[in-house]
């Protein structure tokens, strides 16, 4: 229901300022996209759905976006995506589609289906021409998983100020709504792997803050982000005939970073924890509250480069722990990262990236390394892009 | 010797005190004449350009306009902005494809850039300093 009401006001705002303009051209219609395609080679493990291990192509993005700006201060807009990775994918979705009314620098509203400004790279994390890494550190970026964190149904409320001046600025967003998680996301693969199904995804609201202070530093900035999230679903364990559902649990991420960029050089680190209580009570199997625990401390640290105008080099070393899960090499996931980027012009990119991971903790899919994972895994990734 | 020097290295610093103070004496800042301000800083024009910011220090609404290509372009982005033509519009595409922003209006001739900043309010651009702007506010970079 929120999101038909969510819908329907950005879609009242949109033919309404549609039918103020006085011609097209009053609209300031802009179309953009880009379109990517990756290849992906593994030793020892397959990842991502795909048989990497063969080396996989299965590895596309092409996205459309639509922007129109029939008032200065409103902008209307909705962007679709066809995204292939593995098995994953192999759809045309609507990526988001909101209407933003931006007062001034201080204060903005931003509702429909929108980009949940979280951590310091989860807007842009799926927006592959924005930075250098064909794959942004694992540990807090997965990318089989990310839908369950890139969008909500609801609004952002966002602004700048400056109450000091000598302290710099404070960028501060705000956002609520439903977030909805199908049930053929990647997210679910583990689950599923483990036995246990969520046969129509799982749903609930979703609301948090962040806070950036662009100190008086120049290219200095700190971030914080916290999230509260409540998802509910039906459950079921097919094997053991059990069927049932979760119970509502909520819980907050907190995510703390900071980045530095001066002239041809960034740094940047981040760490967030994920602790998750899950709770389910079976309609049909065993009675009582059956409860799963999980416990992540994400984290890495990346520095790029800049050598000319058209090459990017960079490392990043990015780190998975979960707390709750049995000490192994399943319980953690370490990846030193080295990466390039070459813009052909301002249109024609290519990146080139290898991974040196240790640990099995996240990525995989047991169901394509059936002969069991292994501790170590090399992945090489090679991505050529365009975009306008 | 040490006169010789010292004329020296007073030479060399003048040589490249006039390298850097090139792009200021080649490209010019304009904006409609509804702008208020008389100067602007680098750091605000980086904003300015790059999304992060609408407006300037004394509360003048800003719209930012930007050539296709040229030399006058180049020398924008490189000495103020400080990016280059590929990275910059990376910048500007990271807030379209995340629903934060539009593209800047852009323009293939410099005559047109100044023709559209004349007209419409709130226009801030950019021209070489030999294409004719009378009809446009300058704006000095601070």
């Amino acid at each position: 229901m929120k999101r038909i009401l969510a819908g329907a006001i950005a879609l009242v705002i949109g033919a309404a300022t549609w039918g103020a303009a006085q011609s097209l051209e009053d609209l300031n219609i802009q179309i953009h996209g880009y379109a990517t395609q990756g290849l992906l080679y593994s030793t020892q493990n397959n990842v991502f759905t795909a048989a990497t291990s063969d080396g996989s192509p299965s590895w596309s993005d092409v996205v459309v976006n639509v922007t129109a700006e029939p008032l200065p201060k409103l902008r209307v807009a909705f962007q679709a995506r066809y995204f292939l990775l593995g098995t994953q994918g192999n759809a045309l979705t609507l990526d988001w589609a909101s209407a933003d009314y931006k007062v001034n620098d201080r204060f903005g509203v931003r509702f429909g289906k929108v980009k949940t400004p979280s951590t310091m790279f989860n807007e842009i994390q799926d927006v592959d021409p924005g930075y250098l890494w064909s794959l942004l550190p694992q540990s807090v970026y997965p990318i089989l998983s990310r839908n369950t964190v890139l969008t909500n149904y609801g609004g952002v409320v966002y602004g700048t100020v400056a109450p000091i001046k000598e302290l710099g600025k404070f960028e501060y967003r705000a956002w609520g709504g439903e977030s909805i998680i199908a049930s053929t996301d990647g997210f679910f693969i583990p689950i599923i792997d483990a036995g246990t199904d969520y046969p129509n995804g799982l749903s609930g609201p979703t609301y948090g803050g962040a806070l950036h202070w662009l100190t008086p530093v120049h290219g200095l900035m700190f971030g914080a982000s916290i999230t509260h999230d409540d998802q509910t679903g039906p459950v079921t364990i097919p094997v053991q005939g059990f069927s049932g559902n979760t119970l509502p649990n909520p819980f907050v991420i907190p995510d703390f970073y900071g980045k530095y960029e001066h002239k041809r050089f960034m740094f940047a680190s981040e760490y967030e924890r994920v602790v998750v209580t899950h709770e389910a009570v079976f309609t049909v199997g065993p009675p009582g509250v059956h409860s799963s625990y999980l416990d992540h401390r994400n984290s890495y640290a990346m520095a790029s480069y800049k050598v000319t105008d058209k090459l990017t080099v960079g490392m990043y070393y990015s780190n998975y722990i979960d707390r709750k899960a049995a000490i192994g090499p399943g319980n953690y996931q370490k990846d030193w990262v080295v990466s390039g980027r070459y813009d052909f012009n301002q249109y024609l990119y290519a990146k080139a990236e290898q991974h040196f991971v240790d640990g099995e903790g996240i990525v995989y899919d047991t169901r394509d390394n059936r002969s069991g994972l292994k501790p170590q895994t090399r992945l090489t990734a090679l991505k050529v892009g365009v975009s306008f | 010797m040490k006169k010789k020097l010292f004329v020296f290295l007073v030479a060399l610093v003048a040589f490249a005190s006039l390298l850097s103070a090139r792009p200021y004496a080649q490209v010019a800042v304009i904006a409609n004449p509804s702008v208020k301000a008389t100067a602007i800083s680098k750091g605000e024009l980086s904003d300015v350009f790059t999304g992060a910011s609408s407006s300037l220090s004394d509360g003048s609404h800003v719209v930012p306009v930007l050539l296709k290509q040229g030399a006058a372009h180049e020398t924008f982005l490189s000495d103020f902005i400080g990016k280059s033509d590929a990275a910059f519009r990376t910048t500007w595409r990271s807030l379209v494809f995340t629903g934060e922003g539009s593209m800047p209006k852009t323009f293939n001739s410099e005559a047109a850039m100044v023709d559209y900043v004349a007209a419409t309010p709130g226009a801030i651009g950019y021209v070489g300093k030999g294409t004719e702007h009378d009809k446009v506010k300058t704006l000095a970079v601070k």
